[in-house]
Order: structure tokens, then sequence, then C-alpha cells
């Protein structure tokens, strides 16, 4: 199927009234073909074809997740303490978690030594369980 | 704590991660205009990443660059009508309009005189324009800025100190906190200010501090977890 030519309407025809819908859609095309010409230079084709990454600008606090500057201790600005129930003590008990789920790896190589020896004990068999030796009695 | 690798100023950082085509980039970092989709390195420091889009660079620098968002800690040099002049330690002054103030009106404004020592928040800062802080935030609430008071003491301390404090892994500032009472408010700019019951104990503070600057994270973490 052929496709239809778009035939430029005259500037008379929009003006009338049953024409205000189109008229606004060929003036928003017209707009929208000038912004891209007048920035043709700015936004490349080469940006645009690669889906450009947006790069948010923020300050450390965001990035490394530190807490708030504004510290008291021991009821020295009721305020301050009663702010820092919000944020900072929140923080506190991630960072607490976070503590608590890392286990080192000196500690869990001495966990399992010892548990291997308990499990091993467990299945040693009734023959060596409290074996004595027989003992010479003393020549007294 | 992944690609933890030293970068210098001018360095271009090819393959970034993005979520939903959106990256973050914390201090030290740009776009790089030559070509889509790398960055610039500004500082000479270590590349951090943190998953799953944030980069940044630590660095050790001694002179403050204002950086939007954060907390500083200013001291007032000059009053002119509706807004004062406030020293950040950058090049620049900053301005912050009296009308920044919780409560305040055009009537009744607060009571600051220069001098005075006030912790705000930087609305913005460009590289061309004079900072602009805040001392209140979206909702008119002063919540944890405003004029501090003049019973404080105010130091200088270097940028790295005051982020390693900040860290929630840090046990320094709630060790002290266990030993005394202390009120302290850290400026990302590297000047604290630190108020306490007694003068002997804003001193010890001070020459924690002092002894923070030099030390290991872990040795402090020890050291503290010895007076628990």
């Amino acid at each position: 199927m052929e496709e239809v030519k778009q035939l430029k309407l005259s500037k008379s025809i929009l003006d009338m009234k049953f024409m205000k819908k189109t008229k606004e859609r060929v003036q928003k095309e017209q707009e929208d073909a000038e912004g891209k010409a007048m920035y043709s230079n700015e936004i490349t084709d080469e940006m645009k074809k690669s889906g450009n990454i947006v790069f948010t600008e923020t300050s450390i606090y965001h990035c490394r997740n530190l807490i708030e500057g504004r510290l008291s201790f021991g009821g020295m600005n009721p305020e301050i303490e009663r702010l820092m129930l919000n944020d900072f003590a929140k923080k506190m008990q991630e960072a607490e978690k976070r503590k608590e789920t890392d286990v080192s790896d000196v500690q869990m190589a001495q966990e399992y030594s010892t548990l291997v020896n308990t499990i091993s004990n467990k299945f040693s068999g009734r023959k060596n369980k409290n074996k004595r030796k027989f003992m010479k009695p003393a020549d007294d | 704590k992944s690609e933890d690798k030293a970068v210098y100023p001018g360095d271009v950082i090819k393959e970034i991660k993005s979520v939903k085509g959106v990256t973050i980039l914390g201090p030290g970092l740009k776009r790089n205009e030559a070509e889509p989709n790398t960055l610039r390195i500004t500082r000479a420091g270590k590349l951090r990443f943190k998953p799953p889009n944030t980069y940044w660079v630590d660095h050790a620098q001694k002179r403050y660059i204002p950086k939007r968002g954060d907390l500083v800690v200013g001291i007032v040099t000059k009053k002119s009508g509706d807004t004062l002049k406030i020293d950040i330690g950058g090049s620049e002054a900053a301005s912050l309009s009296m009308l920044a103030f919780e409560g305040a009106t055009k009537k009744q404004k607060p009571d600051v005189q220069v001098g005075d020592v006030v912790y705000g928040k930087l609305l913005n800062a460009h590289r061309e324009m004079e900072p602009e802080l805040v001392c209140v935030d979206s909702y008119f609430k002063a919540g944890k800025l405003g004029p501090l008071s003049n019973d404080g003491f105010l130091v200088s301390v270097s940028m790295g100190l005051v982020s390693r404090l900040l860290d929630p892994d840090n046990p320094l500032l709630t060790t002290l906190g266990k030993k005394f009472p202390y009120e302290i408010a850290l400026g990302m700019n590297g000047k604290v200010w630190i108020n306490g019951r007694a003068t002997k104990d804003i001193l010890t503070i001070i020459r924690c501090l002092e002894a923070a600057e030099l030390q290991d994270d872990r040795v402090i973490a020890e050291l503290c977890r010895q007076y628990k």
C-alpha cells in the first residue's frame, strides 16, 4: 500500500475553528523540529544511540552512608538527642547487624576444628568409651 | 571493597555500571564531555565503587571545595541587610539569608551576630557562583541546623578525619559519649564545634581528635573496645 503524502495545510485553513486541534498539533511539530535543529550540536546522534547514562551528583554523605554530623551524648542537648533517635539509631543498628552476620575467617576455622572433634566423639563407638587401662598395683 | 585503584586527575573511566540508565557520582568525578558514558577524574586518590551504581574518589585534600548537600560549620563574618556572609573555609564566603532559619519572618529575624558559629546545609555550590547556605530543611524546620551556642569551642581538623569519624562503624564518638556528656557538630569543611559540661571534657575531646588524625581506624576501634 502506498503511503498517503502529508499535505501541508495553509494558514487560512488552520485558522478555522474546527481545525483548532490540528493547528495545535502542527504547531507542536514545528516547534519540536526547531528545537532539534538548535540542539543538534549538543545532543549528538552518538549520545542518543549509546543509550545515554544519566549521571547524578551527590555528596560523600550518601556515597559512604555516613551519619549526620550533629550529635549529642549524655543528655547535653535533649533536642538533638531526640532527633538522633530517628536516623542515628537506625544507622547504628544497621552497622551492628552487618558486624554480627560477618564471621571472621579465623573464628570460623577455630569453631570448625572443635566441631570436628565433638562430632567424632559422638561416633567413637561403645568399645572405646570409658576405656580403662589395667594399672599394676604399687609394690607397697 | 572491589575496584580500589589509584587514579589521577585526567584519567578516564570507561566501563560504568548503571541501574536503569542512572549512575550516581560522588566527589572527585565528573562527566566526560569528549566521550559519552565515560567519566573523568578530577581529584587524585582511590576510586571507590558501591554496588549497584555509585562511584566516588577517596582523597585527602586540605582545601575544602563546597559541594551541594554538605553540612558545614561556618563563622559569620559580615551582616548586611538580609543576608549574612559566612566563612566556610572555601575560596569564597557563602551567603546565608536571615530568613532561612526556623520561625524567621521579616519582622522577627534570628539573633545572630558577627563572630557566631552556625551549622548549615549547602543549598547550591557551583564553581562560578557564591555558595548558598540554609539553616532549615524543605519543611522549614530547623532540625539539627542553626546557630551554635557561644559556649562551645571551634577547632579545625582535616576533612578526611571528619568522614572517618562519621562512618557508623567508627566507635570513637560513641565511646567518648559513654565517658562524659558532650555535644559536637562536625562540618564537612573540616571545622568541628564541641561543647561539654566542663572545659576539661572539651579539651579531652580535642586531644582525642588530634590523636585520631594520625592513627589507623583499626587501632582506634581496638582502643575503644578496651574502654567499654
